[in-house]
């Protein structure tokens, strides 16, 4: 069946499917790219007013800042520690592996809302010094997004053939050497597609900040919520293009690097 | 992996990082040996998992035991089950379950009708461009920050809003639609939220059904409405009940979108979970209904692994 052969109410549904998913991306590049302040229908014309009130704006630019760094920081750790555990995962013959990877796995499916009670309240009572800091905001992220560089990095582990790292290590590499000359570079596009989803997974973190904000340190999403309780800023609307920007970028980049008929298709 | 393959220093991996000498050229080919060290890899995450995790989330499930105390965070061990006691038996908590288990209910449900068009219409294209466009629309919408999407939302649905100013505008409406602050308005925003959950369940599994599974019913005299019907739909039924209980579990566990969509409005658990604690420091009592939360996730999820275990090892 080709795709000529698509039946029409299925079109149909499946465009008005595509708008109910990019309509609201739409609207908020509009309302950040009006002349007025606010959007109508049709709109008043196109201004980069609000796009310079975010470049200069005291909550939303420091923000986006803030969850750009902290973004970056818990993508580093968790594809570090994700790509080791999933050499682990995928060469242990240990009986634990199955556990393990459940394990891991289980931020995927904990409400973020639980996740981010649990450690507050275990950062609360303890006296670790993490109550309200940096570190422990941190912790949260590189806990939601290790599942993703695991999941992405292992499957390309899995598919990998260990006969080219065995015919390294005969001409006389060492395990390290191997593995960073040989498997490495082959699985780089797999760890890359990996920490981008890190990346944008921690960028976009709601519900695991709620609990866990530091003061004085907004991460974008929580200056939005806050800033949408009150009233719609255009400026908080131009602060979403920006993101719009980099989650549309990075998955471009995500879809050179992995082929997603692999990851998602038969 | 060769099972007890002798295992020299500096063979595997984590020792030969801290650099120890490796393999003489001349070495027999024992080569990728895990061993125990190949431990020392998971161990951080190990480590973190069951500190920063495992321990946390346990130690409030305890909490949700302890009896309530007002403004005491620390766990006093004076366990009862007064706090689940209240949660099933007040009328406010008890509709405020049915009333989470049924929004997420009709959004599985609306998602499903939305989302299987479009998973069709992604798996039947074969066009590469335009498959890896569609593709990337899917991925782009789903990992956008949530409350982005919710802005867009807004704009478009509140009282006034795109479609009410315009409505009213055109004179077909005096008084706004009430689209948000409402259950209505929370469903749409979490079918938006969760549509590509959906996609993504389905597409793999409608390309797994062979097109001659269709065309051979199409020869045997089907219309294409009943090929569709009796064969291709029971096929990807696996899918079609893995992304249903997924999107469910995501629904069910939103705290943003009803916040916002709802304007606090229509209670839900996660609502209560926020509100007990920080508005009103019942800890006890909050992490409790953050249990009810977590069971009810934790069920739909276990029901999701079977549904894709039998999806994974099922026909076709």
């Amino acid at each position: 069946m080709s795709e000529s052969s698509v039946p029409l109410p299925f079109r149909v549904i499946a465009a008005l499917g595509l708008v109910v998913l990019l309509l609201p991306v739409v609207i908020v590049v509009l309302s950040g790219l009006n002349a007025g302040e606010y959007l109508t229908f049709p709109p008043q014309g196109l201004s980069l007013r609000w796009v310079r009130a975010f470049l200069t704006s005291p909550t939303f630019m420091p923000a986006y800042g803030f969850s750009f760094t902290l973004a970056f920081g818990a993508t580093l750790i968790s594809t570090v520690l994700g790509t080791m555990a999933s050499v682990f995962l995928t060469r242990s013959t240990s009986r634990w592996t199955g556990t393990l990877r459940g394990i891991f796995m289980l931020p995927i499916v904990l409400p973020g809302l639980v996740l981010g009670l649990a450690l507050y309240v275990f950062y609360a009572t303890t006296d670790l010094g993490l109550s309200r800091s940096l570190t422990g905001l941190l912790i949260g992220h590189v806990l939601v997004t290790c599942p993703f560089v695991i999941a992405t990095v292992s499957a390309a582990l899995v598919g990998f053939d260990l006969s080219l790292e065995e015919a390294a290590r005969s001409l006389g590499a060492t395990a390290l050497g191997a593995f960073l000359r040989i498997t490495l570079p082959i699985i780089a596009p797999a760890i890359s597609a990996g920490s981008i989803f890190a990346f944008i997974i921690s960028f976009g973190q709601f519900d695991v900040n709620l609990f866990l904000s530091i003061p004085n340190l907004q991460p974008l999403p929580l200056a939005m919520y806050a800033s949408l309780r009150y009233a719609f800023e255009p400026t908080a609307a131009a602060a979403g293009i920006f993101a719009i920007a980099l989650v549309a970028l990075s998955t471009i980049a995500t879809s050179r690097l992995v082929s997603f008929k692999r990851m998602f298709g038969a | 992996m060769r099972d007890g393959a002798s295992v020299e220093p500096g063979e595997d991996v984590a020792m030969t990082a801290i650099g120890t000498p490796g393999l003489a050229p001349s070495m027999p080919l024992r080569l990728a040996a895990p061993g125990p060290r190949l431990w020392w890899l998971v161990l951080p995450m190990i480590v973190l998992f069951v500190a920063f995790f495992l321990v946390p989330v346990a130690s409030l499930f305890a909490i949700s035991l302890d009896h309530p105390a007002a403004g005491v965070v620390r766990l006093h061990g004076d366990f009862d089950t007064a706090n689940f006691v209240r949660i099933f038996t007040r009328e406010i908590y008890t509709s405020s379950i049915l009333r989470s288990i049924s929004i997420a209910a009709v959004v599985s449900v609306a998602c499903l009708v939305l989302g299987y068009p479009l998973a069709f219409v992604i798996a039947k294209t074969e066009h590469a461009g335009r498959n890896t466009l569609l593709m990337i629309l899917v991925l782009a919408s789903m990992q956008l920050d949530t409350v982005i999407r919710l802005y867009g939302l807004m704009v478009l649905m509140g009282d006034n809003g795109l479609i009410n100013s315009t409505l009213r505008s055109w004179g077909v409406i005096r008084e706004p639609l009430p689209l948000m602050y409402n259950a209505f308005g929370v469903v749409v925003g979490l079918v938006q939220v969760t549509l590509p959950f959906m996609v993504l369940s389905l597409i793999g599994i409608i390309q797994a059904v062979h097109p001659s599974y269709e065309e051979a019913a199409r020869s045997l005299g089907a219309t294409r409405w009943a090929a569709f019907r009796h064969v291709a739909l029971p096929l990807s039924m696996p899918g079609i009940l893995a992304g249903t209980l997924l999107v469910f579990s995501l629904s069910v566990s939103s705290y943003v979108v009803p916040a916002l969509m709802g304007g606090w409005k229509v209670q839900v658990l996660p609502i209560h979970v926020f509100q007990q604690i920080s508005e009103m420091g019942k800890w006890q009592f909050g992490a409790a209904i953050a249990t009810v939360l977590f069971v009810i996730s934790a069920a739909t999820v276990a029901l999701y692994r079977f549904a894709a275990m039998r999806g994974a090892g099922g026909r076709a």
